[in-house]
């Protein structure tokens, strides 16, 4: 082993390398100082920023529900801000917090006796079963805005005005003309007679110290912002809340997006309304994407917000929450860093255009003003866009957008007229409106020519049974054209007869009669018998093809059906595709719907398509025409009458007037105009109205009457004199209180509707 | 070769300092850290840095020959000891590092480095002085790198075997290897390391974390989806936030750095960063430079051969775990499991680096005896 003694072996060579390891050492170092400056000093600001993040967390960011456009462009259905008060059970400390808790909102707020003890009652429940769950003191909190109507309120001095702690009711100063403020009718007097009141709406008006129902001492209070268009008072609710949250530790306002319709009732069916989720709709999520609810979610629970949702509802997306220094912020200062996390992004709803013309809308409405129930179709018979669709009774779909109280909905469900129900699209015994269908198929089947003359006695033997004609006297020897301008039910049994249930049947089919029409709504379909139908059920008689051939018996079809088959017999044999919504639109981008179906040929020679349209013609314009009365001021019409017998019997309990009402016969008509290329087709359908001729076709005449006028004068949608599509209905109720016609009209245990045609169901 | 007596006692200054001030600067960091995460590893830290000071004085009085005879034994105990680990280890973190000695762990592979240091200095001090070793020359002195860097990759720690691996390869370049053999291994190192990608020597989540540290700029995090962000992206916010001055206690306190597993090992750095900022990271990158020169002013004064090799392996140890530790923590170099000598809290570790300064110290020592 060799030694070296010092340190001179190689030490040239070790010095060389010496260096070189202090250059290595100072270049890593000089690396290592580089990074610093860049990470500390060039990018120290943004660092500092990132590290300053607590936490990130996606929340939930809802898509805003799409709004319905009316023809016009009006708004249908939009949405507005709703704030609630709620209190949180488990932070309430012990029943004497509870207590003071419940006075403190009192005070703020005017609970009725019955409502502060049920609270306090719920707010002991719930916190003995530790609840989590908020509870909600009160729903629809007034803000800055009117309540009815949305409009911004003007800020006064100070309203005086009474509440009685027992009934709930405000009383207004009684004005010095004794007149409502409203619409300036005279006040009545109402409770003991020493209150005053609008005689429509639930507007009251008192001076004294007691309250005039239950001699209650009132509380004198003040409100502080008065609504320009009903010249209501109110308070400021949420900022009064807001700026005593101080002394309401357990509670908070919750604001969440309401939906309103401002024109409530005019087209409550067509729109439908909203509703909150439940349990159901929250299973229905698809698995993989994105929850389709959230959990205070709103749901289409009829109309087209039901059959539309998936469009007008929109897609949820994630927002980011940073929580930094204790705050939640959105983050934007460090919005680079955070695209990382890639939030999903929030798809509005589209907006729907739809075709109903609001105009048309409300004629039909006034139309119908003296009837109890029915239904008025107006569609455009070149493209099959709804003009119009009314059901009588409405309902007020704010109302039951969440605003919906126990003893309204129970008001509701025991009226006999069926306020929910979209009669447009609800069948119907269609009685001789269904005559086109016997016409077309005896001529198709070649078993008549339009020449074929049938005496009519007034009554006809068949099976036994003695049929009788609407003319008791019988209307004489008619040929085809005559028949159906009498609507001599003669000749139409022996139509029947000849062709038996199961052709008729075929022929009603193939004419558009128990089919869907394809409307974005859902619709029932109907029913169009066949024997084997029958003989599966009750049995068969041949007699039952005669009352089938009239329209009776077990036929039924919906007004909107029987519009759609006649506008399609008017534009010569092809049915119309049925639509309501026009076109959608995302943000400012126009989007045309899926494909509609194509428009379906009846399957109807020319010659026969041409005898009903004459046939049609008489019926309006012929000398003893059922609906002669009833032409168009300056336009030709051609349609059809009926009269459907449809008595049905009422319970005991039930008031006479009711009784009366449910013996009358259903009252039809249909009709389109021009009748050498119809523009319009308007079908009327009248609930136990009487005769088709007296009550329905005048209905179809104002209907069509008013589109003519006015496409006589100036452009489509151009704003006349007539125009009040822009606004609003002036109601002076706030939502909620005012009731339409007869819809709450209580009435007894009667379910409805009785002797309901069973088998014919909702679209799938 | 005359280099003057002041001089010489000033680098002991410098040296001994140096390694003081870090001593300090550990426990106090430490301190801090253990403020954040409520932990007491300050103390643990103060008495292994006593009992590696105390073993790095009587290293420092210990014969040459002596630890010359007995390093071969400690490197062969070691390695079976590695086995040992790898068939009985203590399971952390999905690796087996560590040996249960009643209340301790210890961790064979960093005294590993500190006897591959001995045993190599040993071998080429026994080898007639060569201008420039070859290859095949070199075989003895890489089979005795090769065995403990296997095992040690094994566990795995990459960490650890790299460093075990450059250690041997800077004091094998400091002896002199011949330019073709140079180029050779350069040209083979490079060839092998996408090799190694592909064939999996090197582990998925080691292939990650290179991955990841491509990602740590902002522009391509933007690019993944990630739910929180990476103990590297933390770390060097923190390091971020700390500015040219540092940042104030009470800033620091509410560290992002808190949530970090290895904080007070790995990323103790950026805890010290944060705190100082810059400036006190450049005085910290001073005392490792002047415990790094005193290093390497002995290897150049040093009587022996053997000294020489000696200290330039502790020099190397240091430096490459002190250049790969900060380097991963500033978001330089890919995160992998390193210590920063003496700051970093670990018995092993600690002991390891007092040892070797030990060692250095002796060499001061016996040259000052000399004269």
């Amino acid at each position: 082993m060799q030694i070296q003694v010092g340190p001179s072996h190689d030490a040239e060579r070790f010095r060389t390398r010496n260096q070189l390891a202090v250059a290595v050492i100072l270049a890593g170092m000089l690396l290592l100082t580089a990074r610093m400056l860049l990470v500390q000093v060039v990018r120290g600001d943004r660092y500092e920023r990132y590290a300053a993040i607590e936490r990130v967390r996606k929340a939930r960011a809802p898509a805003s529900r799409g709004l319905i456009r009316g023809r016009d462009g009006a708004v249908l259905a939009r949405n507005t801000e709703s704030h609630r008060l709620e209190i949180l059970p488990a932070r309430v400390e012990d029943d004497a917090r509870a207590e003071a808790l419940v006075g403190t909102i009192d005070e703020l707020l005017d609970l009725t006796t019955t409502e502060r003890a049920g609270l306090l009652a719920e707010l002991r429940r719930a916190r003995e079963a530790g609840r989590h769950t908020p509870l909600v003191v009160r729903r629809g909190l007034v803000s800055t805005t009117c309540p009815s109507d949305s409009t911004p309120m003007d800020l006064i001095g100070k309203a005086a005005y009474r509440f009685c702690p027992t009934c709930g009711r405000t009383y207004e100063p009684v004005p010095a003309d004794r007149a409502c403020p409203a619409d300036r009718r005279k006040l009545v007097a109402t409770g003991n007679g020493e209150g005053l009141k609008c005689p429509l709406g639930h507007r009251e008006f008192h001076d004294g110290g007691r309250c005039p129902y239950d001699d209650t001492a009132l509380r004198e209070r003040t409100h502080s912002l008065r609504c320009p268009t009903t010249g209501q008072t109110f308070n400021d609710e949420v900022a009064i809340l807001r700026a005593n949250l101080f002394r309401l530790p357990e509670a908070r306002i919750q604001t969440e997006i309401q939906r309103e319709y401002p024109y409530r009732f005019l087209a409550s069916h067509v729109l439908g309304y909203v509703g909150r989720v439940n349990r159901r709709d929250l299973r229905a999520f698809s698995p993989d994407g994105p929850p389709r609810y959230g959990l205070n979610d709103h749901v289409g629970r009829a109309g087209l917000e039901r059959s539309i949702d998936a469009l007008l509802r929109g897609v949820d997306g994630e927002q980011l929450i940073v929580r930094r220094a204790g705050r939640d912020e959105d983050g934007s200062d460090i919005a680079e860093l955070l695209a990382a996390l890639d939030p999903r992004p929030t798809v509005p709803g589209l907006t729907a255009q739809i075709t109903l013309d609001l105009q048309l809308q409300r004629v039909a409405k006034v139309a119908l003003a003296h009837v109890h129930s029915g239904a008025v179709v107006a569609l455009d018979a070149r493209d099959g866009a709804v003009l119009a669709m009314y059901s009588k009774p409405g309902y007020d779909p704010n109302v039951w957008s969440g605003r919906l109280t126990r003893e309204a909905k129970a008001r509701i469900d025991a009226s006999p007229f069926a306020p929910m129900l979209n009669k447009a699209v609800t069948p119907f015994p269609p009685a001789s409106v269904y005559k086109v269908v016997a016409t077309a198929a005896a001529l198709e089947e070649g078993l008549i020519t339009p020449a074929t003359e049938i005496h009519c006695p007034g009554h006809y033997e068949f099976g036994g049974r003695r049929f009788h004609c609407h003319k008791r006297s019988g209307h004489g020897p008619l040929d085809l054209v005559g028949a159906v301008a009498h609507s001599c039910d003669i000749y139409f049994y022996k139509l029947g007869e000849a062709l038996g249930i199961d052709r008729l049947r075929t022929w009603a089919l193939r004419m558009g009669f128990g089919q869907t029409t394809g409307i974005e709504l859902r619709e029932r379909f109907g029913r169009i018998p066949s024997r084997r139908w029958y003989e599966e059920g009750t049995g068969y008689l041949p007699g039952f093809a005669l009352s089938t051939a009239v329209g009776q018996k077990d036929v039924t079809a919906t007004p909107l059906q029987v519009a759609r088959v006649y506008a399609g017999i008017g534009r010569g044999g092809v049915l119309p595709t049925v639509h309501i919504v026009d076109h959608y639109f995302a943000g400012g981008r126009k989007i045309r719907p899926m494909a509609r179906p194509a428009e379906i040929d009846m399957g109807l020679q020319p010659s026969t398509v041409a005898v009903l349209q004459r046939a049609l013609r008489e019926v309006v314009s012929g000398e003893g025409g059922t609906a002669r009365k009833s032409r168009p001021d300056n336009v030709t019409m051609a349609g059809k009458t009926g009269t459907a017998e449809a008595a049905q019997g009422a319970p005991d309990d039930a008031p006479p007037e009711i009784k009366r009402w449910l013996l009358d016969n259903h009252a039809w008509f249909v009709g389109y105009a021009p009748e050498e290329d119809p523009e319009i087709v308007v079908a009327v359908f009248v609930e136990h109205g009487g005769s088709g001729g007296h009550i329905a076709a005048p209905v179809a005449k104002r209907v069509i009457d008013h589109w003519f006028r006015r496409s006589d004068r100036d452009q489509p949608g151009g704003g006349d004199e007539h125009n009040h599509g822009d606004e609003p209905e002036d109601d002076p109720a706030p939502a909620g209180e005012r009731r339409e016609d007869h819809a709450d009209r209580p009435y007894g245990t009667m379910t409805r509707p009785p002797g309901w045609p069973t088998d014919s169901g909702a679209r799938p | 070769m005359m280099v003057p007596n002041r001089l010489r006692q000033g680098s002991l200054i410098i040296g001994l300092g140096s390694l003081l001030l870090l001593c300090a600067a550990a426990i106090y960091n430490l301190w801090f850290i253990d403020h954040l995460t409520g932990s007491t590893y300050h103390r643990s830290q103060t008495i292994w840095l006593v009992i590696g000071a105390l073993g790095g004085g009587i290293v420092a009085g210990m014969d040459t020959g002596f630890v010359r005879r007995i390093a071969l034994t400690g490197y062969a105990m070691l390695n079976v000891l590695l086995v040992g680990v790898l068939l009985f280890g203590r399971e952390i973190n999905h690796s087996r590092r560590w040996i249960e000695l009643g209340p301790i762990n210890v961790q064979p592979s960093e005294f590993m480095k500190l006897a591959l240091v001995l045993v190599l200095a040993g071998y080429f001090a026994d080898q007639r002085a060569q201008r420039s070793w070859t290859l095949a020359s070199l075989g003895p002195p890489l089979a005795l790198t090769a065995l403990p860097f296997v095992l040690i990759n094994r566990q795995p720690d990459l960490g650890t075997s790299l460093c075990v691996g450059l250690v041997a390869v800077s004091m094998i370049l400091y002896e002199g290897v011949s330019r073709r053999t140079l180029i050779g291994v350069v040209l083979v190192a490079v060839l092998a390391v996408p090799v190694a990608w592909r064939t999996g020597v090197i582990h998925s989540y080691q292939k990650e974390r290179v991955q990841a540290w491509f990602d740590l700029d902002a522009q391509a995090v933007q690019s993944r989806r990630r739910s929180h962000a990476s103990q590297a992206e933390q770390a060097l916010w923190a390091v971020g936030s700390g500015r040219i001055t540092g940042r104030s206690d009470d800033e620091a306190r509410r560290s992002v750095l808190r949530h970090l597993p290895f904080l007070h090992t790995d990323f103790a750095f950026a805890a010290w960063a944060e705190q100082f900022g810059l400036l006190g990271s450049m005085g910290l990158f001073g005392l490792f430079f002047g415990l790094l020169w005193w290093g390497l002013y002995l290897a150049a004064t040093a009587r022996e051969r053997f000294d020489a090799l000696l200290a330039v392996g502790i020099v190397s140890l240091i430096f490459w775990q002190f250049l790969i530790n900060t380097g991963m923590v500033i978001g330089m170099l890919p995160v992998v499991g390193m210590t920063l000598p003496i700051m970093s809290y670990g018995g092993s570790s600690v002991l390891t680096v007092m040892l070797g300064c030990g060692f250095l110290l002796n060499i001061a020592l016996r040259r000052r005896a000399v004269r």
